[in-house]
């Protein structure tokens, strides 16, 4: 059983663009899989299908797939428990007045426990090493904090599948290299959209590369990206790392 | 970060802000509504009150500066209604009785802002059975409050460094067009926050 698989999936925005055309992915369990392509190649919209975010009303075209049963608008609280998003813009995750209050939001929602929640805050936090972070408001907090807290709140729900949209986007080298090592250490499988394809060559083990809405191809992550000409013709560059490394090696 | 003066001092560490939330909070309204409705030719009243507020003030180590500061950025509005109450018979005393009731209820609730956080406020509320749709408009409001301050101030910023000439049309301009890209932005944000808040089993 895959722990997500995406068949023939194609959606247009409200004003009628294509955003996706049929796209098809899957990620096994506990793997990590890159998704590549330059801005405004559909990575974000494709993001929000996997937990059920969009289509908002219409019925998909296609199908998105996770731990084996199909999304539906009857299984998205389910949908929404197993599959942890973490959004690009960390403000825009972090709506809560107190980092408590916020990583409990996910648990509290899904109906865990009373009892139970400050312990698993406390663990969550624990994961992204910021203890003793409960009472600091969002606003006080620096960039890679923010993130890491974004990552809590998403743990704290225990999903099977986590996905991450442009994790290291706002991050200096040091709050991006604790992010990178902290996400590999994760046992939950991992779907990763990025433009920073150190981080992917890094941690993701297969990537696909979209561009205009569709899926260009898809492989280990060193064998496409140290592709320069295919690279370049996606707005992307190869990584300095695979510079002087061949690809099979 | 030059707005965190909204609040700075509501984490310090002394006798008024070790004090329960709730008790705070309770005083604070009592107080508000009491002068409100308190005639102003009760002038032990108003003496007692203006100077339980700057024993408080004292207490809470709240620099005195900062606070006259506050009132001072909120005394426009105050100044404005009070002269609006000139054009009415016997206005002189209406204005003043406006001018001593507003302030005093403004330096309530500057010392209530800043001897209890803002969440712990939140959380009174919600015990207290406040619809949780107002606490979570409240908790949203202070959340992003501080980031459309910072957003606003990039953007004039941003604006003003490629703008030349300095005559007063053009600001107002300027001004014009920092708002609705601000509304613009805030309501694209609101609607990544909606998706972050279902992402995490939020059902309205």
């Amino acid at each position: 059983m895959k722990a997500l698989e995406v068949s023939s999936l194609s959606y247009s925005y409200p004003d009628g663009k294509p955003a996706l055309r049929d796209v098809s992915l899957y990620a096994d369990e506990g793997e990590c899989v890159g998704i590549i392509g330059p801005n405004g190649a559909g990575k974000s919209t494709l993001l929000l299908h996997l937990n059920g975010i969009l289509p908002e009303d219409e019925r998909p075209r296609g199908e998105v797939r996770v731990c084996g049963s199909p999304v539906t608008p009857g299984s998205l609280r389910e949908v929404h428990r197993l599959v942890g998003l973490l959004f690009q813009d960390p403000d825009d995750q972090l709506f809560c007045p107190t980092v408590y209050e916020d990583v409990a939001f996910g648990p509290s929602q899904f109906g865990l426990p009373q009892g139970e929640i400050p312990r698993i805050v406390a663990e969550a936090l624990r994961q992204v090493g910021l203890e003793g972070f409960e009472r600091r408001s969002p606003h006080h907090l620096s960039g890679g904090e923010k993130q890491r807290v974004c990552l809590a709140g998403i743990l704290a729900c225990q999903p099977r599948v986590l996905v991450l949209d442009e994790p290291t986007s706002d991050l200096d080298p040091r709050g991006r290299r604790e992010l990178a090592s902290l996400i590999r250490n994760l046992g939950a499988t991992r779907i990763i959209a990025s433009h920073d394809l150190e981080l992917v060559v890094d941690l993701c083990s297969r990537v696909y590369l979209l561009d205009g809405g569709e899926v260009i191809t898809s492989g280990p992550s060193a064998e496409i990206l140290s592709n320069e000409p295919l690279m370049l013709a996606h707005g992307l560059e190869k990584p300095h790392s695979l510079q002087h490394r061949h690809p099979h090696s | 970060m030059r707005h965190d003066y909204i609040d700075r001092y509501a984490r310090l560490d002394t006798p008024v802000h070790r004090l329960p939330s709730w008790c705070k909070l309770l005083a604070a309204v009592i107080m508000l509504v009491w002068t409100v409705v308190t005639p102003p030719s009760e002038t032990w009243y108003f003496g007692g009150c203006a100077l339980f507020l700057i024993l408080a003030v004292i207490v809470a180590r709240l620099p005195i500066g900062f606070v006259a500061l506050r009132l001072l950025t909120l005394e426009p509005l105050v100044i404005g209604v009070a002269v609006l109450a000139l054009l009415q018979p016997g206005g002189v005393a209406v204005m003043l009785r406006i001018l001593l009731k507003s302030n005093l209820c403004l330096l309530t609730v500057v010392l209530l802002s800043n001897t209890t956080p803002f969440a712990d406020i939140l959380r009174v509320l919600r015990s207290l059975r406040v619809p949780s749709l107002l606490v979570t408009i409240l908790a949203l409001m202070y959340r992003y409050v501080f980031l459309l301050i910072d957003q606003a101030e990039r953007m004039s910023r941003a604006r003003e460094s490629r703008t030349f000439t300095l005559r007063r049309a053009g600001r107002w301009r300027v001004a014009a067009g920092v708002v609705s890209q601000l509304f613009v932005r805030s309501t694209e944000r609101a609607e990544r926050i909606y998706a972050a808040m279902t992402a995490r089993g939020w059902e309205s």
